[in-house]
């Protein structure tokens, strides 16, 4: 990082990194105003904490602080609420603190009231108590009435957002699983059913030489044997199918030079690629320059052919191209269901095809899996 | 003749094992992997290594890397790959710069046994064999190619084709039901319209084999 970059982050530090001091000073950068305020919340809290004092040393008994927390509190009650309120656009959480901070000063009235009516009439029962619950009360039902949608729409987009997650990763964890799954089962046809069924020719193969003078069991061997045939090709046609094998074994330049090459449209492959790709991406670009070309043979009669695959930190692009008759139509069934399969994997395919002047295929596929 | 199998499915390998020894062809070894198959070669001096593409440990294509390795290594060695399936990029590779000696079969092939073990000494004797797919994929007319083989009849493509599996002109005019001497006129006229100059029979032979794989690069 060089030193013009860091210097925003710093400016943008001393509001975490402000040094907690028992009491603010001006030179901290505070303005008078904000200075009063922290000063007033400070001076109320070391009062609550002094008088406890003096009632736990003047022998306890009744626990005459309370009174006196209960004015402060409500001095920073307000205090709070004023601030909040000043501080919100107009909108439900303006209103509760207006509420609150109303609640506030009827409290601070009352209280006060009350002080009067004791210290002048002796009047001794709390008689503010019940109008000061009833305040309480009254506040906390308006917060929750309008707090209650915000609560909900949020508490909504959270879990929106939770599963959005979740699902982006599940289906990563599928696609991801399919492919992986493909791979498996192209490697199984072979080695399995497919060689039992070449060991099995073989063993015909063995068999029909010693019958050499039984002309009818060696017509019924080589039927076997032409069955057995017929099988390993269906079973290798179902495997080239699923994954071709070169794909399966060199990966993605090595099956799409291949490719290219029999398409004999004399493509130019130009790949720079610097990692193994997750075998997710690699079927996807393949089967998308599998049918690119294939449109390139069909519909182009293009001069030029040329196949572009380059990886950046994020993403693979895949860009197939000719220099044909264009028009491509994007919702044909091909190109559809090459978007289908490229969006599967939160990729974009863009078709480029005016009429006359070519196609361009650009396929987007992240390689985050 | 002196084989070595490198081959990772018992039921295969032992399989060949039998019906080798049952003609008469000495198996001096059977391993499983490439780095076997080197060793094998090293320590035995056979004249023919029978080598699966797929090899543990990863079974991709290291049984086709051993082969390559092997014949550099021993030049004289004959290397025939049997794969489950084929690839003309594979084949290109495996005949590189020395025709001589190199095979190239689907693994079905076994089950025609006489065939397979023509290909055998074909192959250990110096030849080159290749599946008749992959020719049937390098001579396939492709949509807006430009570059096909020059000017060959369809006769002259098949019997071009069964050259390059190594069968001899016997076979060819068998297999084509045709005579030999038709089959002698075809083979002349593919090697004047390869332009294959006057060498010996066998030589060109390879000749014209390469000259599809030239195509395919
Ligand atoms: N490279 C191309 N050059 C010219 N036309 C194209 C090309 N690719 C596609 N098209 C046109 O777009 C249509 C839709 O293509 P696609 O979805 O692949 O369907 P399909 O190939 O099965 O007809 C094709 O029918 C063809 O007319
Ligand atoms: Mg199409």
């Amino acid at each position: 990082m060089d030193h013009r970059a860091r210097l925003p982050l710093e400016l943008g530090l001393p509001r975490g990194a402000r040094p907690r001091r028992w009491m603010p000073t001006l030179a901290a950068g505070l303005s008078i105003g904000e200075y009063a305020r922290s000063l007033e919340r400070r001076l109320a809290f070391l009062t609550a904490v002094l008088l406890a004092a003096i009632w736990a040393l003047g022998g306890q008994g009744y626990f005459w602080p309370a009174w006196a927390w209960l004015g402060l509190g409500d001095l920073v009650l307000l205090d709070f609420t004023a601030g909040w309120a000043w501080r919100h656009p107009p909108g439900a959480i303006r209103r509760v603190a207006c509420v609150w901070a109303l609640v506030g000063a009827a409290a601070v009235i009352l209280v006060f009231t009350w002080l009067l009516t004791w210290l002048l009439a002796g009047v001794h029962s709390f008689w503010p108590a019940w109008a000061l619950l009833g305040l309480a009360t009254a506040g906390s039902s308006y917060s929750l009435v309008a707090l209650h949608d915000r609560v909900l729409v949020a508490h909504g987009r959270r879990a929106l957002r939770a599963r959005i997650d979740m699902l982006t990763h599940t289906r990563r964890q599928a696609v991801a699983a399919q492919a992986a799954e493909l791979r498996r089962i192209e490697r199984d046809l072979h080695d399995g059913a497919q060689a039992r069924l070449v060991a099995l020719t073989l063993q015909l193969g063995r068999a029909e030489l010693r019958v050499s003078d039984q002309p009818e069991v060696r017509r019924l061997i080589k039927d076997a044997q032409h069955e057995a045939r017929q099988a390993i090709e269906e079973l290798r046609d179902l495997a080239r199918g699923i994954v071709p094998p070169l794909l399966a074994d060199r990966g993605l330049v090595a099956a799409v030079e291949s490719l290219g090459a029999r398409y004999g449209l004399g493509t130019s492959v130009d790949a720079t690629m610097h990692r193994a790709l997750a075998p997710a991406v690699e079927n996807a670009a393949y089967f998308v320059i599998a049918e690119a070309l294939t449109n390139t043979a069909k519909h182009a009669a293009a001069a030029r052919s040329w196949i572009v695959i380059s990886e950046e930190r994020r993403a693979l692009t895949v860009v197939v191209g000719d220099d044909g008759a264009g028009g491509a139509d994007p919702a044909g069934s091909g190109l559809a269901g090459l978007r289908a399969r490229v969006e599967a994997l939160d990729g974009s395919l863009k078709v480029e095809s005016p009429a006359g002047a070519g196609t361009v295929l650009e396929a987007r596929l992240p390689c985050g899996w | 003749m002196r084989v070595v199998i490198a081959e990772d499915l018992a039921l295969l390998r032992e399989g060949l094992v039998a019906l080798l020894r049952e003609n008469d062809i000495e198996v001096v070894a059977q391993v499983e992997d490439g780095p076997g198959l080197l060793r094998a070669i090293a320590g035995h001096e056979p004249d023919l290594a029978i080598v699966d593409v797929r090899l543990p440990p990863t079974f991709k294509d290291e049984g086709l890397i051993a082969a390559i390795e092997a014949r550099r290594r021993q030049p004289a060695l004959g290397v025939l790959v049997l794969s489950q399936y084929v690839e003309t990029a594979y084949a290109s590779e495996l005949v590189g710069e020395h025709t001589a000696g190199i095979g190239y079969l689907l693994k079905e092939r076994v089950g025609d046994v006489r065939a397979f073990l023509d290909a055998l000494r074909s192959v250990a004797a110096g030849g080159t064999v290749l599946d008749r797919q992959v020719v049937a994929e390098l001579l396939a007319p492709r949509e807006g190619a430009d570059q096909t083989l020059p000017g060959l009849t369809a006769r002259e493509r098949e019997v071009l084709a069964l050259m390059a599996e190594g069968r001899s002109n016997t076979a060819i005019a068998e297999s084509l039901v045709v005579t030999p001497g038709a089959v002698e006129k075809h083979i002349t006229s593919i090697f004047a319209k390869l332009d294959l100059g006057a060498c010996d029979e066998d030589h060109r032979r390879v000749l014209a084999v390469l000259a599809y794989l030239r195509v395919a690069r």
